[in-house]
């Protein structure tokens, strides 16, 4: 429900935080706890979500960082955290610190219950009890000056930097305008856009911090002798390097630049932020873990751009934009908004920036995204 | 809506180029408009979709502009209605001395 006021009801949790959605987080802390978390999710799959960190044998800061933001997410009323028991990432240890949010948060070892079975059942009657807590959190009124949007492209084609790209862009300064947050990452398809972004910056600080990000991204791409400028390019009419990260740079908007988001964790501010992530943290790939690391910085929302047609989502909510004509049926069956009247010359990126802003409001008052219909909650 | 769909988009009012939205035939009379600017170019080659022709004549080392920015220089002068690729135009930083831009990428 959302008024005149743009103002929709949110979920209210312990340390203040306000969210869109309301599950209930189960969080495997290796991969020899996966199996059991999966079926205690399978158990109850209305309103749980499972994430965890495959490679926790071994305690590594940066996926330990990422987890745990994400069990702290706004859009989790409670967290169970499943370990086996002699992982470096101990289960306690991450419940410990997700705890610190102030939600329900427990967390049950399968060496310690004595197996699948004991562990099964230990952990649904917490679920049960979670849920129960879950459904009863009190609601609080937002504006989309508390919401926080990351954009991710997948699978690009010509269509993203003539319409995709800027649609999300226009929406970006919107949700700006109206005191709200937005990000995106992959700097690494920022070449040549070092100077652009440091004169957006608020502060020399953020400006050279962008500039460094940028050449570092260049240095690489010359390093391995690759760059993201290649005769597919050249024959779908894109000119230069330049050429191509503007059209991904259309994404970013207009506003100041607030920041480079390193950490896990909310935004320091409101606007707008590059998130680059903690070294080593990807506990997925592609797509999805630019999702989940946008959720990782307290995102409620992610904007994911694709031309050839991904049907990838997220453990938020993922609004899909596509301009590609040719993906008609996947478009009505995978996409949240359809761009293609911007390639068709019947709509402009200005109008269709409305549309995705509108449709994200809609969303952060409850109407349900095709990624989160399909389940399709990659972690 | 307009009357008849857009056949090429204009992406930044400071643009001299803009991008085809359908394959283009040589000869073709097209406007694009963007934001109070309008421009009107007849079409001196056939533009294929996604690709880039000159809304003015661009002088031999002067800027390319899309989204506003410049995407390149001119390697030589372009032609309003001219097609804009590598054959004409090359990145500002990387390859404008490079005689294999964009033969091998």
């Amino acid at each position: 429900m959302m008024t005149n006021n743009n103002e929709f009801l949110g979920y209210l949790r312990p340390d203040g935080q306000l969210g869109i959605r309301n599950h209930v987080a189960i969080v495997y802390t290796t991969h020899c706890s996966l199996v059991v978390a999966q079926r205690l999710q399978a158990l109850f799959p209305e309103g749980t979500q499972i994430f965890g960190y495959p490679g926790g044998c071994a305690l590594r800061e940066g996926p330990l960082n990422k987890i745990v933001a994400l069990g702290k997410h706004s859009q989790y009323a409670a967290a169970l955290v499943v370990g086996l028991g002699c992982e470096g990432t101990d289960a306690y240890m991450v419940a410990d610190a997700i705890a610190q949010s102030n939600k329900p948060v427990e967390a049950i070892k399968i060496n310690e219950c004595g197996g699948d079975i004991e562990t099964i059942r230990a952990g649904s009657r917490i679920l049960v009890e979670m849920l129960q807590h879950a459904s009863q959190v009190e609601r609080a009124t937002m504006t989309p000056a508390d919401l926080i949007v990351g954009q991710e492209c997948g699978g690009s084609d010509a269509t993203s930097g003539l319409a995709s790209n800027p649609i999300t862009g226009f929406a970006a300064d919107l949700l700006i305008e109206a005191g709200g947050t937005y990000m995106h990452s992959e700097v690494n398809e920022l070449l040549g856009c070092a100077e652009i972004l440091a004169e957006r910056a608020v502060n020399p600080q953020v400006a050279a911090e962008i500039r460094a990000a940028i050449e570092e991204a260049e240095r690489e791409s010359f390093g391995s002798g690759r760059f993201s400028w290649g005769y597919g390019n050249i024959l779908g009419g894109l000119t230069s390097i330049e050429e191509k990260s503007y059209g991904c740079l259309a994404k970013s908007g207009t506003k100041p630049l607030q920041g480079i988001l390193r950490q896990y964790g909310r935004p320091p501010g409101k606007g707008y932020y590059v998130q680059i992530g903690e070294p080593g943290s990807g506990t997925f790939h592609g797509d999805p873990e630019g999702i989940n690391q946008f959720a990782a910085c307290g995102a409620h929302i992610a904007y994911f751009t694709t031309g050839c047609g991904s049907t990838t989502g997220g453990l938020i909510p993922v609004i899909k934009i596509i301009a590609n004509p040719q993906r008609a049926q996947l478009i009505a069956d995978n996409a949240d908004l359809d761009a293609t009247p911007v390639i068709r010359g019947e709509q402009t990126i200005q109008q269709m920036g409305e549309a995705l802003y509108a449709e994200t409001l809609a969303v952060a008052a409850g109407k349900r995204t095709k990624s989160e219909i399909y389940r399709h909650y990659e972690a | 809506m307009p009357d008849e769909p857009n056949r090429a988009i204009l992406l930044h009012p400071h643009d001299n180029v803009a991008t085809a939205l359908a394959n283009l035939q040589a000869g073709e009379s097209l406007s694009v408009s963007l934001d109070g600017v309008h421009a009107h170019v007849t079409l001196r080659q056939d533009i294929a979709f996604g690709h880039k022709f000159a809304l003015c004549d661009i002088p031999e080392g002067a800027e390319v502009l899309k989204y506003g920015m410049p995407i390149g220089k001119a390697l030589e002068h372009v032609v309003a209605g001219d097609w804009v690729h590598v054959h004409n135009c090359r990145s500002h930083r990387w390859g404008f001395h490079n005689d294999q831009y964009g033969v091998q990428a």
